[in-house]
């Protein structure tokens, strides 16, 4: 199944907008705490799981990792985390914005909200990074550290987020769905070919 | 029975071994400088001087001596530099890099909102990247890996996994991280902080204290090392990753993810619990972490009672770096045949009675050591670390 659903949470279209109420599938608790890219990641990771008709809920923890990469990781967090300690005088500074200083956050409330129970990382490569993460995600399932792998990218206006899944035939994987809010065109060809490398590495055709 | 044996034999070539290693910690260069400390029992944890502290729940923090803040060169890329001055002809150039860090060169976005002397662009983690590949000259693929306090442990697993399945056959793993005002000032914000030099696993302990350091260690496959004839140091012979999925800086009250962890490691390395000859735990000195590490070891090693330590109040809380350091002080006890005490430890809390201690203790025949890390997020990692 492929789709594609645009979303803007920063400047929403009327024609495309989506509330946040058409994404989860269970309310997210506290979403208007966390920072601009945690945001836009949870929707495309629950985009993702909608796509792939996967169902989650707050009862059911599931072996599903995550390894995710922005272009510039924690960077506008930490701008506004210093900033506001600065301007407080730099005497106290605020626990809410410190938690967004990691790169790896937004993929932390991801797994508390879909209850991913395996790997999770944040990670950028020298060069491609997107097909370098889902080998990663790949060789995570291969080495038995979890069933599934959502793996993707999220920037402060565009995120793309894909399920991995090790499907029954032995040493193969397959997507259960590719699923982008606003355009990530640029990535998919990479994606495609970091796909076709994977399969054929496993000897499926 | 003999295709069985091949593939033995096959999977043995391609072991994930550990051929070199050094770090940087509070306690100076070198890993005897640091190793020496903790045995002593000695805390290399200090009053902070190169910020302010006076707001903050603590003034102390395992500071790397001599180390500039503020200049030209970041903190990370000064220990980087002085680790990787001892290195030569010890790192293989087609070595793959694995970078682990949670905040890397965080000072220089310090010094842009301070003073705008330097591009907060700088302290991007992929130009830190960049920075450690032309330093370390390697030419293999490149790749930052950060989940929070499991960063280097994290990116260790991954890199045995990577040779164990063939994929390549050298990996150079590079930790870092230091102690900025930035980073301090949002430790304290959490009221996670103790006031005086950290006491992990002790009834009276009431926090962390950050700490700085940067390491690295060289893996190769068994049958690489053999050809170069180097050194073998140890083994990771297991590894698991999890998440608590529970939350974003508390561990889970009922340790199940961190119980996976160990779970996994143990499968992966094709173990059971009774393998295991002691613990390297994580052992922040907060509250919640100590009791979450001690009900996830009651419950895995059910009815045996191992040694159990933490460096932590040596050299403090090194983020991102603490697995890579804490693997090889491991390495360091296999050797030495010697459980290192766990510093500042004076009573140990009940659930840790038995199991972690002030002093130092002889290691017996058992000398697999489980390794184990936790971070925001709730991110857990345990590795096994095998002699060879």
């Amino acid at each position: 199944m492929r789709r594609k659903l645009h979303y803007d949470f920063h400047a929403p279209d009327e024609r495309y907008a989506l509330s946040k109420h058409d994404i989860f599938s269970y309310p997210f608790k506290n979403f208007g705490r966390l920072d601009s890219l945690s945001r836009i990641t949870v929707a495309a990771v629950a985009l993702a799981f909608r796509d792939a008709e996967k169902p989650y809920s707050p009862d059911c923890k599931q072996a599903i990792g995550i390894v995710g990469t922005s272009k510039d990781g924690s960077l506008v967090s930490d701008r506004e985390y210093f900033k506001d300690y600065m301007q407080g005088g730099r005497t106290l500074s605020r626990a809410n914005l410190f938690i967004y200083t990691l790169p790896s956050s937004p993929l932390g409330e991801a797994a508390i909200h879909f209850g991913l129970r395996g790997p999770l990382v944040y990670a950028t490569a020298s060069t491609d990074t997107l097909p370098a993460l889902m080998t990663i995600g790949a060789d995570m399932i291969d080495a038995h550290q979890s069933n599934m792998m959502l793996v993707g990218r999220a920037e402060q206006d565009e995120a793309l987020y894909f399920l991995l899944g090790g499907n029954s035939e032995q040493g193969s994987f397959s997507f259960l769905d590719m699923q982008s809010i606003v355009s990530t065109m640029d990535d998919i060809p990479s994606i495609l070919q970091a796909s076709s490398d994977l399969q054929e590495k496993k000897g499926v055709a | 029975m003999q295709k069985e044996m091949e593939s033995r034999r096959v999977r043995s070539s391609m072991n994930a071994v550990i051929v070199a290693c050094d770090m940087v910690t509070a306690y100076g260069t070198g890993i005897d400088a640091c190793w020496n400390g903790i045995a002593a029992g000695k805390s290399a944890i200090t009053p902070v001087t190169r910020f302010g502290t006076r707001t903050f729940q603590s003034s102390y923090a395992g500071i790397v001596p001599g180390l500039l803040y503020h200049q030209a060169s970041s903190l990370v890329m000064q220990m980087l530099v002085s680790l990787f001055s001892r290195s030569s002809g010890i790192i293989p150039p087609d070595a793959m890099l694995l970078l682990a860090t949670t905040k890397g060169e965080i000072d220089f976005l310090e010094m842009n909102i301070l003073n705008d002397a330097a591009d907060a662009a700088e302290s991007s983690l992929k130009r830190l990247l960049e920075k450690t590949t032309e330093l370390t000259k390697v030419t293999g693929m490149g790749m930052v890996f950060s989940s929070a306090c499991t960063s280097s442990s994290a990116a260790l697993g991954y890199a045995a996994a990577l040779i164990q399945s063939g994929k390549t056959d050298c990996i150079l793993v590079v930790a870092c991280d230091s102690v900025t005002e930035f980073i301090f000032s949002g430790f304290s914000s959490l009221m996670a902080l103790d006031a005086v030099p950290a006491r992990p696993f002790d009834k009276n302990r009431s926090g962390l204290n950050v700490g700085e350091a940067a390491a690295y260690a060289v893996l190769m496959s068994t049958d690489r090392a053999a050809r170069e004839q180097r050194h073998l140091l140890g083994r990771i012979a297991g590894w698991g990753m999890s998440d608590d999925a529970n939350h974003m800086t508390g561990p889970s009250r009922d340790s199940e993810g961190m119980i996976i962890a160990i779970q996994k490691a143990l499968q992966s390395a094709g173990m059971d619990s009774k393998t295991i000859g002691f613990i390297a735990a994580h052992g922040t000195g907060t509250l919640y972490n100590d009791a979450m590490e001690m009900r996830a070891f009651h419950a895995v090693f059910s009815d045996q009672v191992l040694p159990v330590y933490s460096i932590k109040g040596g050299i403090g809380h090194t983020m991102g770096a603490a697995g890579l350091v804490e693997m090889i002080i491991a390495l360091k006890a296999q050797r030495e045949k010697k459980i290192p005490p766990t510093v500042n430890l004076t009573v140990p809390d009940t659930d840790a009675a038995g199991w972690a201690s002030g002093t130092s203790q002889t290691l017996d025949q058992r000398t697999t050591a489980l390794i184990t890390n936790a971070g925001f997020s709730g991110v857990n990692t345990a590795l096994i670390l095998a002699e060879q």
